[in-house]
């Protein structure tokens, strides 16, 4: 099974102005499990890309907010996720571009660790 | 698209019973000979309200402008982005201006100068409001 | 003391008035400003209040002046971002208490007077003139070079300062009610339809567009150049907290929030304060700094026939606000060295800079020049404040960088493809604001 994370920064990753509740070693397992990762977020996405360098993590993408379809259209999966800490900006743009969504918080649980079929 | 109620005060309240029996009136200064938007409690260029009035206008105009809302502040309207939010002129008198959603006309496909004609629609507390549609 | 909103006297509004009465009499020869914070943390020591005073007392560092040797205070009552305390919301009164409070317990915390101020300042014992220059640091500044200029006060200080709440700008209150009052949902910027706070921009931007054959790719150069100058604004909220470049790749991929406006030609709402230190022309000679010199402010106060600004309407103020700055400093486009026009929204900087004719340029011209050299290297400057598209909402930035450059003391920012003589700032809008043309010489 193929699955596709995208991480909204701010208020969401630890590293987020303000900080979220995820941390990048949750960020490094999901990779290393064999996820594709990237980030969503209001950034510009030089910065998104500088922030992925500086935690030496290696991301499939940074994209704008409005940017997820564009993501669903380029790489395939059976799942995707957009995880998110704002119902305007993350919730209603992820479910638009048919994604599932996770709060932060139940982001935590990794859910995406327990799904049925091979995650690479 | 359901706007939010409007509840009329003083100002204000002819040009909103006028919506709801299916009119668009203006404020006009008969003095100056000269329709405001939006009404003000004094006519823009003699300063003096004395001889403002309710004007009926023909309900025809033309799309001055438009811009498209992804992020809007009203929260009853953010279900509804991206959404037309565009400046009608009053045929009547092109300097004066109105909002209009367009309704028909699909996101970012607005005619800029075609020749639209007033509506009028419900807002959430059944208060009407005049909108705009483009003339076939 | 009571402190008074200034007279409309003390504006230059109009055309015709000549030459300015108090042209190079008066000066400013100090700087101050706080950290930066997205919003307030809740704390005592991030206040707007808290702010404000570290802001007012840099300035004062900065001046070399004694507090006692101040006879002057003027300030904008106003604080908000577009943040209002929530109604009901209790206020914290052990912040409140942690200064000393006046009547009112926002006062410090989302308003600001002088009053507050004096109390929490006993250092400025012979402060005499107090007043508020209503709606931002430009408004201050025009005041307070009047009243130095008018001899109402010789050593003054000048103050902005922003407060920001949680919440999402302007989303709160009216804007989730159920109903609105009829003249508020007929009134020109929040109304019935939704716009955002940028969207009157946009449509004089895209009208501008579609008059002169541009696009809004076109703003890609000037949004970097932007940027990259408030980079090098160690006052800055980007440099303080996010030192991210906006690339082109950036600013064409940005979601819009009122198409042709998208994010990143919004200014980031923070909570900041900016002092400086004006004083006369005579006493400024003995010093700390470098005096820079004012030579005229001007002010515009237009006023558009409906709902928005027609870009007839803002070409014809914004063309007005040129010829006033010129006539009362008695210099022409040629003389300035560089420009740091208002910028938030980004979409309005060409407005301004084609009233100021700024290096020859007509209404039309200003994204062909952004395609141009207008670095802070060469020889033609635009906004090397980076203005609140570089560092955030101050609306003072450009004012700050004003009076930097031209002492010299921009830092890694400091203008190098022309002498810094000459500057002008101002703004916010282009129907309405004020400037203020600052001179290395009195002219």
């Amino acid at each position: 099974m193929v699955i596709l994370i995208s991480f909204d920064i701010d208020g969401t990753l630890e590293v987020g102005d303000p900080p979220g509740v995820l941390s990048m070693d949750l960020v490094r397992r999901t990779k290393a499990a064999g996820i594709l990762i990237g980030s969503c977020s209001d950034r510009p996405i030089s910065g998104q890309r500088i922030i992925w360098e500086q935690h030496n993590i290696t991301v499939d993408f940074a994209v704008s907010k409005q940017q997820l379809p564009d993501v669903k259209a380029k790489f395939k999966a059976d799942v995707y996720y957009h995880i998110g800490d704002r119902e305007d900006l993350d919730r209603q743009y992820a479910l638009a571009a048919g994604f599932e969504f996770l709060w932060p918080d139940e982001a935590l649980a990794e859910p995406w660790l327990h799904l049925d079929g091979d995650s690479s | 698209m359901v706007k939010q109620g409007v509840v009329p005060d003083e100002l204000t309240k002819p040009f909103w019973d006028a919506a709801n029996q299916g009119r668009l009136e203006m404020q006009n200064c008969s003095a100056c000979n000269r329709l405001q938007n939006p009404p003000l409690p004094a006519c823009s260029q003699c300063k003096s309200g004395e001889h403002l009035e309710w004007k009926e206008m023909s309900g025809r105009g033309k799309i001055y402008n438009y811009g498209v809302v992804y992020d809007c502040p009203v929260k009853l309207l953010q279900q509804e982005q991206p959404f037309n939010l565009v400046v009608i002129t009053l045929d009547d008198d092109p300097g004066i201006q109105m909002y209009s959603h367009l309704p028909g006309t699909p996101v970012d496909e607005v005619p800029v100068g075609a020749a639209v004609q007033v509506i009028f629609e419900d807002t959430a507390n059944g208060q009407k409001v005049p909108e705009w549609r483009v003339v076939a | 003391m009571t402190t008074e909103n200034a007279p409309a006297s003390m504006y230059r509004t109009t055309e015709g008035l000549g030459v300015w009465e108090h042209k190079g009499k008066v000066a400013a020869v100090g700087i101050g400003h706080s950290p930066t914070t997205r919003r307030w943390d809740g704390t005592p020591e991030n206040t707007m209040g808290a702010n404000s005073i570290i802001a007012l007392r840099r300035a004062i560092e900065d001046a070399g002046v004694s507090p006692d040797q101040i006879d002057g205070l003027v300030l904008d009552p106003v604080t908000t971002t577009g943040a209002h305390w929530p109604e009901g919301q209790p206020i914290p009164m052990d912040v409140v208490n942690a200064f000393n409070p006046t009547d009112d317990p926002l006062d410090g915390i989302a308003k600001l007077s002088a009053e507050w101020i004096l109390k929490n300042m006993p250092e400025l014992t012979n402060v005499k003139f107090t007043m508020y220059g209503l709606g931002c640091m430009s408004h201050a500044i025009v005041v307070a070079a009047q009243a130095v200029g008018e001899g109402r006060t010789h050593t003054c200080l000048v103050l902005k300062s922003w407060h920001n709440l949680e919440g999402r700008y302007n989303q709160s209150g009216i804007s989730a009610a159920d109903t609105v009052p009829g003249t508020f949902a007929l009134s020109p910027g929040r109304t019935l339809w939704g716009a955002p706070g940028s969207y009157g921009t946009a449509l004089q931007f895209a009208e501008y567009c579609r008059k002169y054959g541009k696009s809004h790719d076109m703003m890609a150069p000037f949004m970097a150049n932007s940027r990259r100058n408030g980079l090098l604004f160690p006052e800055g909220y980007w440099a303080q907290h996010r030192p991210e470049q906006l690339t082109a790749e950036d600013y064409l991929n940005a979601r819009w929030i009122a198409k042709p406006a998208s994010l990143f030609d919004n200014d980031i709402p923070i909570m900041v304060s900016g002092a400086y230190l004006f004083t006369t022309a005579e006493r400024a000679k003995d010093m700390k700094q470098k005096p820079v010199y004012i030579l005229n402010h001007a002010s515009s106060r237009g006023a558009q026939r409906s709902i928005l600004p027609t870009l007839d309407e803002v070409e014809a103020e914004t063309a007005s606000t040129g010829r006033k700055i010129y006539e009362g400093a008695g210099i022409t486009a040629d003389d300035l060295s560089f420009e740091n026009m208002y910028d938030g929204f980004s979409l309005f900087h060409q407005f301004h800079l084609e009233g100021l004719r700024y290096r020859g340029m007509q209404n039309g011209d200003a994204l062909d020049f952004y395609q141009t050299d207008i670095s802070i290297e060469g020889p033609n400057p635009v906004l090397p404040s980076g203005g609140n598209i570089g560092s955030g909402r101050s609306r003072f930035w450009m004012h700050t960088d004003c009076i930097q450059q031209i002492q010299g003391r921009a830092g890694a920012r400091q203008i190098t493809g022309v002498k810094p003589e000459i500057g002008v700032s101002g703004g916010p809008m282009p129907m309405g604001g004020n400037f203020t043309v600052w001179s290395a010489s009195p002219g």
